[in-house]
């Protein structure tokens, strides 16, 4: 009964459905709107922090705290209009009439600046304030770390914001270099895979075709079904273990296999082989029918696969194949166990200084968070691109390849 | 129409044998195909018409027997089958059109690939048999942009742009809203016409009446019968040929 105050009577302007449901519905208006006035109500309740600005122009928060009560009164009055009148709401409410609707919805917009100004009261300010007063406790002569939670998680970022740094920007590289080689590695995996004997072959070429598909079904295998910290530790000490041969020093050693060379190995190989069943899937998907026509004339299997087969079936690809960013980027953080300096390194060493452990790991999983959603992002603009649906990219590398049509 | 007064066939099937796991499709067939002749196979579904077809051009790999075409026989090992499949085109029920390119890019991706023609006399010879075909027009379209009729004209123009010598057809209607399968008869009938030598599995009877040279009827992985179309239709020796046909012609 609502559908004629939904999207319809401004149908040239050509909404999407959520603008269309956010700016239009009266429903969304009074009750989505109550949300956030209730949001605002509970920010404003809270304790100011020292950089507050509202804390000098008292009165007028007071004005907006009543503001967004009567908000709420409003909508109270509407639901109780809509549960006594269930049936005949749309005729007989006064919420319903153009008018009142647009007025409401524009005290929609005035709650919603509102609760913008107390979330920037509250929380922005609030972050600044204790980020100041961690710099301060920092620059001391004797700095000690404040105890209340916000205060204590800037002072551990601001004093540890090298080692941070370090694990960031190693953290971006695994997961950008590894990806970017193993894409490639992937590729030349893929093409040894899919080979399959073809009438014309001689029996030398036959071979190396069945070969070339072995190996990297056995690759796939191996490398899919062990963890990646176990793969990192066996390829770090295996080769240290080869390089000790030499008549080199573990010193020279040390400079020559370092760890962060080690964990780019060993998330390029991993991610290689998942990459590998992606673009794999990615080439199952096309339509047997395209590589049929194509040898049907007279294409060899090589070529119909590279000029038919295999651009159609990496636009399948693309979505797994990004998301393997995403995961490289998460799962870079096993690399810490062979000492590689990444972001989780990082954070279990600043974490052993200040004994706080849940603070430290909460504030990384802020910047992986932030990381992840940046590579998505990206990712999702990138896809749109090549006319393909992004996935869904926060995944594990232990998902079920999937590619969708 | 005419028939070719050519003595040797150009393809010869002989003994052919095929099975699917334990289900055997084709059992023991035998046909010869002569130049210039329009061949229809016509038969239920699962009779092995398709199989047939795709064995001529080894699309499916026969168990057993020979496929003789112009003295190579396609069934044996380490044959070339690259170079004898440019000489036979072929197409099919889902068109099979390359989704990655538009239709001139279609037509001109195997003259180029494999006949080293350069780029423009390719689409010169490609726009020369979409124009045969009616679809000059959209020879920069996107294939998926095109109605099933024009998706199979231009499937037959890029199997002509390799200059076969013969060319298969698999249900090439059977896809087909009723209302455009003409549009795709009517090029084939011209092809016929033109002399071409055509193997058209169907289920278009008023073709294999009316444009074949002779009409092979299948029946769980045999040839059951064949002969003329004026014969075969109006007196069929096979008590199963009849009940076939009977189907179909009441419809």
């Amino acid at each position: 009964m609502d559908s004629a105050l939904t999207g319809k009577q401004d149908a040239p302007r050509r909404r999407g459905r959520l603008a269309s449901f956010v700016l239009d519905d009266h429903r969304y208006v009074l009750l989505g709107t109550s949300a956030v006035a209730f949001l605002g109500m509970l920010l404003s309740s809270q304790p100011r922090p020292a950089m507050s600005f509202l804390a000098q122009a008292f009165t007028v928060e007071v004005v907006m705290y009543y503001l967004l009560v009567a908000w709420l009164v409003v909508s109270a009055i509407a639901l109780v209009f809509k549960l006594a009148k269930w049936r005949t709401y749309a005729e007989v409410s006064p919420f319903t009439r153009p008018a009142v609707r647009r007025v409401l919805r524009y005290a929609s917009y005035v709650v919603w600046a509102i609760v913008l100004v107390l979330v920037v009261d509250r929380v922005v300010m609030g972050v600044a304030s204790a980020w100041s007063v961690a710099v301060a406790a920092a620059s001391q002569e004797n700095p000690r770390r404040p105890e209340p939670m916000l205060e204590s998680m800037c002072y551990i970022l601001y004093q540890g914001r090298q080692t941070f740094l370090t694990g960031f920007i190693t953290t971006v590289e695994l997961a950008v270099f590894g990806t970017v080689i193993a894409f490639f590695l992937a590729l030349l995996l893929v093409f040894a895979r899919i080979q399959t004997v073809d009438r014309p072959d001689n029996d030398f070429v036959r071979f190396w075709k069945k070969v070339g598909a072995g190996f990297a079904k056995a690759y796939s295998t191996v490398v899919r079904g062990t963890p990646m910290m176990v793969q990192a530790m066996v390829l770090y000490y295996g080769i240290f273990g080869l390089f000790r041969m030499t008549s080199l020093t573990t010193t020279q050693i040390n400079g020559i296999w370092t760890t962060f060379l080690a964990g780019l190995v060993t998330i390029t190989l991993n991610s290689t082989a998942y990459m590998m069943e992606v673009l794999r899937g990615g080439i199952e998907s096309v339509d047997a029918g395209q590589l049929e026509a194509a040898r049907s004339l007279g294409l060899s299997q090589w070529q119909a696969m590279r000029k038919v087969v295999f651009p159609q079936g990496i636009k399948y690809a693309i979505p797994g194949l990004s998301n393997e960013l995403v995961i490289n980027i998460k799962d870079s953080s096993v690399l810490s166990v062979i000492g590689t300096f990444d972001l989780m390194f990082a954070t279990t060493t600043v974490a052993g200084i200040y004994y706080q452990q849940f603070q430290t790991a909460l504030i990384t999983t802020v910047v992986y968070l932030f990381l992840t959603m940046l590579a998505s992002w990206l990712l999702g603009k990138f896809a749109t691109r090549f006319d393909v649906k992004p996935g869904p990219v926060l995944g594990t590398s232990d998902q079920p390849i999937k590619v969708e049509e | 129409m005419a028939h070719n007064t050519a003595t040797e066939p150009m393809v010869r099937i002989e003994g052919l044998r095929k099975s699917f796991g334990s289900l055997e499709v084709l059992r023991d067939i035998n046909l010869d195909i002569m130049p210039g002749q329009v061949v229809t196979i016509i038969g239920a579904s699962g009779s092995g018409k398709s199989t047939l077809l795709r064995c001529i051009n080894l699309l499916e790999t026969p168990d057993a027997g020979h496929v003789w075409f112009h003295g190579a026989d396609l069934a044996a090992e380490h044959v070339d089958v690259n170079s004898l499949r440019e000489k036979i085109g072929m197409v099919f029920q889902g068109f099979n059109l390359f989704n990655n390119m538009n239709v001139l890019d279609n037509c001109t991706l195997a003259p180029v690939t494999l006949k080293k023609m350069s780029k423009s006399e390719a689409e010169r010879v490609a726009m020369g048999h979409l124009e045969s075909v009616g679809l000059a027009d959209f020879a920069h379209a996107n294939v998926s942009n095109l109605s099933g009729g024009q998706k199979q004209r231009v499937a037959i123009a890029r199997a002509l742009c390799m200059k076969p010598e013969i060319m298969l057809f698999d249900e090439p209607t059977s896809a087909l809203d009723p209302e455009i399968v003409g549009e795709v008869l009517e090029v084939m009938r011209k092809l016929a016409a033109d002399g071409m030598t055509m193997v058209v599995v169907t289920h278009e009877m008023a073709f294999a009446k009316n444009v074949s040279d002779e009409v092979v009827f299948m029946d769980r992985g045999v040839i059951a019968e064949k002969g003329a179309p004026k014969d075969m239709f109006t007196a069929p020796k096979q008590q199963r040929t009849r009940e076939f046909l009977s189907r179909y012609l009441s419809d």
